[in-house]
């Protein structure tokens, strides 16, 4: 069978992956990463895609963040796991844990929409409902640098409170 | 190792990482510039990734918290424009796939909707443009440029002809497929209208398999597909202000005057039914809507804001 388009656009871009993936912290194991990776995608349908190339450099980017996430949840339990040992009152019972990540919702949500209704909206516009950035511009009738302006004040805000919390 | 590194969950988040996470979330990200500031600096992946999960954790919590969308997206042939849509123009958040694939890439469809009385010209990313006319609404989605609903009004379209790559326009109940590249599309009461005025469009290309030649028009109504023809000259004439219906009831025709000029124009049941065939300036009757009454036969009340279409007495 003939290489399929994508295909032939990952083995052009081969190379190119293996050093972004490098750069993203894989070291030597890049190589084995970037074949992980085709295998990956080329089981998957995703329908057309339109930019093959951002679409192989974000499923790269994917997968060293949700290796990232990974690592850092085993790091965490396990420091949970070692202060457990030492202090039995560390992990929270269930219903008070629940509690406490409804109450941290609620905070999050509350610090956003203190910064107001534009730039609240333009957070939940990009963020969740996944709006191109150019688009929300045009919905809110501001400026592109505008809109990246109140983002980033909003991702500013929420991280600092998110990672206060934790 | 950590997996965190020199840079552990417990530091400040910091300001270029986050950017970066921002700006990475964007289909049109550009990954050689980011890929020239990772090689810059080797702390700086680390720093990328606690950003992006910092990130993606409050997202998740603001997400959870938000108040679900009035109807749920759908992808079923149910007609999109008598949907309703939190805000008018704010379109319904679409509920993402996310968790079906580390990979799957965000749903990031979105709507564009024009006021009634305005025009807008949404350019795409290939150079085809679409010229949308007041009240109008159509759905985009940067994962799939070469495609638009149209949800409600009239659009013309001004597409680059791609043969391996047909731009495809779903609109009412039909799917139309690009062979060439100027359109227009006209979602009328139950109608829509589709009308060529350069190239070619194919109507329905799983079904009827229809090619519509410049001046060719096909009107759908309850699955039937009638053709007919109009000047070519004349497609999107519109934008200048000259509105042509063909056969079309007076309420329908009012739904469209009230969309294009900004104004709020209904018709008594006596005459709804009625048909009009013909061609209506934009520009006078915006100061003089009682001039209907010539063009159209009907008598012109004013009521508040409202301009109601009656029977002559």
């Amino acid at each position: 069978m003939p290489p399929s388009g994508l295909e032939l656009v990952y083995l052009e871009n081969r190379d190119r992956l293996v050093r972004f993936l490098r750069a993203r912290g894989a070291g030597d194991a890049a190589e084995d990463l970037v074949h992980d990776l085709w295998v990956t995608i080329s089981t998957r349908s995703d329908g057309p895609i339109a930019n093959p190339v951002a679409y192989l450099h974000r499923a790269a980017d994917r997968l060293m963040i949700d290796r990232y996430r990974s690592l850092s949840q085993a790091e965490k339990r396990e420091q949970a796991w070692e202060a457990d040992r030492h202090d039995e009152n560390v992990v929270m019972p269930t219903p008070e844990r629940e509690v406490g990540a409804r109450q941290e919702a609620e905070r999050v949500v509350a610090a956003l929409d203190a910064l107001g209704e534009r730039k609240a909206g333009v957070f939940r516009r990009v963020r969740i409902d996944g709006v191109e950035q150019r688009a929300v511009a045009v919905e809110f009738g501001v400026s592109l640098s505008t809109v990246e302006a109140d983002l980033r004040e909003a991702a500013r805000a929420l991280t600092t409170l998110k990672d206060a919390i934790r | 190792m950590s997996a965190s590194g020199g840079n552990g969950a417990h530091e400040p988040i910091d300001a270029e990482a986050l950017d970066w996470a921002l700006r990475m979330a964007e289909p049109t990200a550009d990954w050689d510039e980011f890929l020239a500031w990772l090689e810059a600096d080797p702390r700086r992946s680390t720093r990328y990734d606690h950003a992006v999960c910092s990130l993606e954790a409050a997202t998740e919590l603001v997400r959870r918290q938000a108040p679900p969308p009035a109807t749920a997206y759908e992808t079923s042939s149910s007609r999109p424009a008598r949907r309703h849509w939190i805000g008018g123009a704010m379109a319904a958040a679409l509920i993402g796939v996310i968790g079906l694939g580390v990979w799957q890439e965000r749903d990031r469809s979105y709507m564009v909707a024009t006021t009634a009385g305005e025009q807008r010209v949404i350019r795409l990313a290939d150079g085809s443009n679409i010229v949308m006319a007041g009240g109008s609404r159509v759905q985009l989605d940067p994962a799939h440029p070469r495609s638009a609903t149209v949800l409600a009004g009239q659009a013309l379209f001004r597409v680059r002809h791609d043969a391996a790559d047909p731009f495809r326009v779903r609109a009412g109940d039909l799917d139309l497929t690009d062979l060439g590249t100027v359109f227009d599309v006209r979602l009328l009461g139950d109608q829509t209208h589709v009308v060529v005025a350069e190239g070619a469009v194919l109507v329905d290309p799983q079904g009827a398999r229809l090619r519509l030649e410049p001046g060719q028009s096909v009107t759908e109504v309850d699955g039937q597909l009638r053709r007919g023809r109009q000047d070519a000259t004349e497609v999107g004439a519109w934008r200048e202000g000259h509105l042509a219906y063909d056969d079309a009831a007076l309420r329908d025709v009012a739904a469209d005057l009230s969309r294009q000029l900004g104004l709020r124009i209904t018709t008594t049941p006596a005459v709804a039914a009625r048909t009009f065939n013909g061609t209506l300036e934009m520009r006078g009757l915006r100061d003089d809507p009682v001039a209907l009454g010539v063009l159209l036969g009907v008598e012109v009340r004013r009521k508040g804001d409202d301009w109601i279409l009656d029977e002559r007495r």
